[in-house]
């Protein structure tokens, strides 16, 4: 709770958590929300702008733009986090065995990750797509599989500076079992840092999935995803370049805004971050670097 | 934090601006690329750059990994295919002995082939002999399992020896290949087959440049037979289809954009209107010339496209006004035959088999394929009625048009899968019978009926198509008795009969009508299409002076 002050204490973090909130809860409800069925075809409405029953027009077979976006949150957004749940899971798992134990399992446990790291992730995520075919599922398996090793080290990081302390050690002195220190003690002072690298990760998860599908080799038709549908706008992208409007703008809106929660997390959970604006901005332009880094590799 | 909103709201307004600047310099370059453009047919007005979006692969014309239009600029056959039937190329007359089994050319004496080697009855001989020699790559042009010899008469005299008579001999002999003439001295050890060390041929054009998916420049020929051509410099440049394309010829890069060999239309109906617009460009249509369709593969046993009645379904739950009206702008129109009445012996009594979801329904129920409660997809036996259908990732009407029968055949309950792959991978999972459904064409007036047919029973076009039909064997049977009928009302029946097996078994389902579309500069005169959508007269095009 005082974590949520601390984020609406920013407005810009408060904006972008009520976006993200709105999107997350639109995805799940779209059968409700939606005014019309996505994939149902209206040929004669083919390319029609915006109406009253069709808020955002209609696309190339006349189905209605804003449903599709509605629909399109499941796989752009709730997929991809169902996705990112899981490599953090499997990263925590990894990155707590090794940061717990050290020694000779840490030693093996990073030598995978850095064999899984050495892989720029998207080649590794396209290699895995031409291995297991095209679709959505093979597209989030490749993410999970690609991305753990990433959560893996961090997660290590933060656990070992835990382990580390007074009254771990203490615990440890007084015999209380290794699985129970980790529950008790680590998982809870870690999972600020686990939610910071998670949150950062997802922003360039959703701009991943919807290129991918935007290249084709992710959701298949006749199923709505935002990359898609700025695919299907590209083949008439002169004619009617309004058509890429809609899934552009939401793909930039999204993804701003998970990235200034983000940073706002960052910000909320590390109250010496919080102390200075200056060094915040400082913060925001690094993290904002450190993006575009793993967007270009 | 009255400061990050501030940013934040001056942010929102930039990006606003931008985006209307979008759609105002959009209007803006509009104007500068029409002076472009006008300049640009002034400063070289002879010349013609053309968008293709694949390269030309191979010139050698005895093989078929090439462009077609490429090819038919700089090679010739001996006679031609024109509205009006069979006339002289190179070859100025002719004549068919009694029982037709004997072609007598008499040549243009005249011709040289680009490398200045003269063409005379010997290159003939040279040239349809390596094709022969290589026959197994040929079995969908029945003339090459006929040709039994050829005959140097004289210097200009050839005469070509059948097995039996052949009557679509003369059709077959025009095509764009195989049977076009290289010039000898491009032999590879006295053959064709596996690459020529140069590309002579005797067309209007000769090839100057190749290079590998970027650009192929032509020369006009100037000592060329019929005339020096008006248009002196022909290129062909690689280009991505659809908006780069576009870009292009907006820009004046290239100036001239075709339908290609496999039907695909690089420009969208509405963007290549906003270039008429314009004022520089004008758009040429020909009539239809084939018949655009999905073609079942029969031969599946384990696939529901291995039924008659589940064909028949897919055909009867199409509307094709629709795909007509909404899709191709009114400018195809929509086929229910595979050959559209006006092809030679295609004016046949078929049963009509329109647009009718209820029909097909019925059709599926009585083949068993029932409905569960509360199910999408028909079932039978354990297994669901679902296939696959390729199209070219190239085309966005193919890909339109498959969304919209995916969309109308679940209205059915049945499941399409649609997959998206390069022309060339498509054209070979028609060859190796590795599909459900694919988009196809007829291959144009020049081949239709009589080759398209043929090639029902070759292995590299339809054997898979038709192999898995009911009547296969009658059909086959009909094929081979109709190439050798001499007698035309036998052969009209033979050909009623072929259509109406095919017809009855809807393994090839007719969309649309399709054509040749040509977006040219708006001085350009002359524009012809010839029989075939391969390939177009360009010799016969000028500029406006």
């Amino acid at each position: 709770m005082n974590m949520l002050k601390q984020i609406l204490k920013d407005r810009l973090a408060g904006v972008s958590l009520f976006i993200v909130a709105i999107t997350i809860a639109a995805g799940a409800f779209a059968p409700w929300l939606a005014p019309h069925d996505p994939n149902h075809i209206h040929m004669e409405l083919r390319y029609a702008g915006p109406s009253w029953d069709f808020p955002l027009g209609n696309d190339h077979l006349g189905r209605d733009v804003l449903s599709r976006l509605i629909f399109g949150i499941r796989p752009s957004v709730l997929y991809v986090f169902a996705a990112l749940l899981a490599s953090v899971c499997m990263g925590a798992i990894v990155g707590f065995i090794a940061g717990y134990f050290r020694g000779r399992t840490d030693a093996v446990l990073m030598r995978v990750v850095d064999a899984m790291l050495s892989f720029p992730g998207y080649v590794l995520t396209l290699a895995l797509i031409g291995m297991l075919g095209v679709g959505l599922e093979n597209i989030l398996i490749a993410f999970v599989l690609s991305k753990w090793a990433w959560f893996a080290r961090i997660i290590r990081t933060s656990v070992m500076q835990i382990a580390e302390t007074d009254y771990i050690k203490y615990s440890k002195t007084i015999g209380v079992g290794h699985l129970s220190i980790m529950a008790r003690h680590i998982v809870p002072v870690s999972l600020p840092d686990i939610a910071v690298i998670a949150s950062s990760a997802f922003g360039s998860m959703v701009l991943q999935i919807s290129g991918f599908s935007f290249l084709g080799l992710g959701i298949q038709a006749p199923h709505a995803e935002w990359g898609m549908m700025l695919n299907e706008a590209r083949t008439v992208m002169f004619s009617k370049p309004e058509l890429m409007l809609a899934p552009g703008l939401t793909i930039i809106l999204v993804v701003s805004a998970i990235n200034f929660l983000s940073d706002a997390l960052q910000g909320a959970l590390d109250p010496k971050l919080m102390s200075s604006k200056a060094k915040f901005q400082a913060r925001t332009a690094v993290s904002a670097a450190r993006l575009q880094g793993k967007e270009v590799a | 934090m009255r400061k990050s909103w501030f940013t934040l709201i001056a942010g929102c307004m930039v990006l606003a601006v931008m985006l209307g600047g979008c759609s105002g310099t959009q209007a803006g370059s509009k104007e500068a690329t029409n002076e472009a453009a006008h300049e640009t047919p002034q400063e070289s007005p002879q010349e013609l750059v053309y968008a293709a979006a694949k390269d030309l692969i191979d010139m050698n014309p005895h093989v078929y990994a090439g462009s077609n239009s490429a090819q038919g600029m700089v090679y010739e056959s001996l006679v031609e295919h024109t509205e009006e039937g069979i006339k002289p190329l190179l070859a100025e007359s002719w004549e068919i002995s009694g029982d037709g089994k004997s072609y007598t050319f008499h040549l243009r004496k005249d011709v040289n082939f680009h490398d200045g080697e003269p063409f005379n009855a010997e290159a003939v001989k040279l040239n349809i002999d390596a094709v022969q020699r290589n026959a197994k790559k040929h079995a969908w042009i029945k003339l090459s399992t006929k040709l039994t010899d050829v005959l140097v008469i004289d210097t200009h005299t050839v005469e070509l020896v059948l097995s039996e008579p052949y009557y679509p001999t003369l059709n077959e002999l025009s095509f764009t290949r195989p049977y076009v003439f290289v010039s000898p001295r491009n032999f590879i050890d006295g053959e064709t087959k596996d690459g020529l060390n140069g590309y002579s041929g005797t067309g209007p054009y000769k090839l100057v440049e190749h290079k590998v998916d970027q650009q192929a420049v032509f020369e006009a020929n100037e000592a060329y037979w019929g005339g020096s051509p008006a248009i002196k410099k022909i290129t062909g440049k690689v280009l991505p289809a659809g908006e780069t394309t576009f870009l292009a010829l907006q820009k004046g890069e290239v100036n001239f954009v075709f339908t290609d060999d496999r039907g695909t239309d690089s420009i969208d109906v509405d963007a290549m209107t906003n270039l008429t617009d314009a004022g520089d460009y004008q758009i040429v249509r020909s009539k239809p010339m084939n018949t655009k369709m999905i073609v079942a593969n029969s031969s599946q046993t384990n696939s529901p496209v291995h039924e008659r009645a589940v064909r028949q379904a897919i055909w009867q739950a199409i509307d094709r006004e629709t795909i007509s009206k909404q899709i191709f702008s009114g400018t195809e129109p929509a086929a229910y035959t595979l050959f559209s009445s006006n092809v030679k012996y295609a004016d046949v009594d078929l049963p009509q088999r329109g647009y009718d979801p209820e029909a097909a329904r019925k059709l599926l129920e009585e083949a068993g394929w029932k409905l569960a409660n509360g199910q999408e997809v028909r079932t039978k036996n354990g297994s669901k009625l679902t296939m696959k259908l390729y199209y070219d990732a190239n085309s966005s009407s193919q890909k339109t048009q498959a969304e919209f029968i995916q969309h109308e055949l679940k209205e059915i309950g049945m499941r399409l899968e649609l997959v998206g792959e390069e022309s060339t991978s498509v054209a070979k999972r028609r060859s190796a019978g590795d599909y459900e459904l694919l988009f196809n064409q007829t291959w144009g007036l020049a081949y239709d009926p009589q080759s398209t047919i043929a090639a029902f029973t070759s292995e590299s076009s339809y054997l898979h198509t038709t192999k898995g039909i009911a009547r296969a064997d009658e059909l086959y049977d009909k094929i081979a008795d109709v190439t050798v009928s001499m007698d035309e009302t036998t052969r009209k029946s033979l050909y009623a009969d072929i259509l109406n097996i095919v017809h009855e078994e809807a393994v090839f389902i007719p969309l649309t009508n399709g054509g040749v579309t040509i977006v040219a500069p708006q001085s350009l005169q002359g524009i012809g299409f010839k029989q075939t959508q391969y390939e177009l007269p360009f010799e016969k095009m000028n500029f406006n002076p």
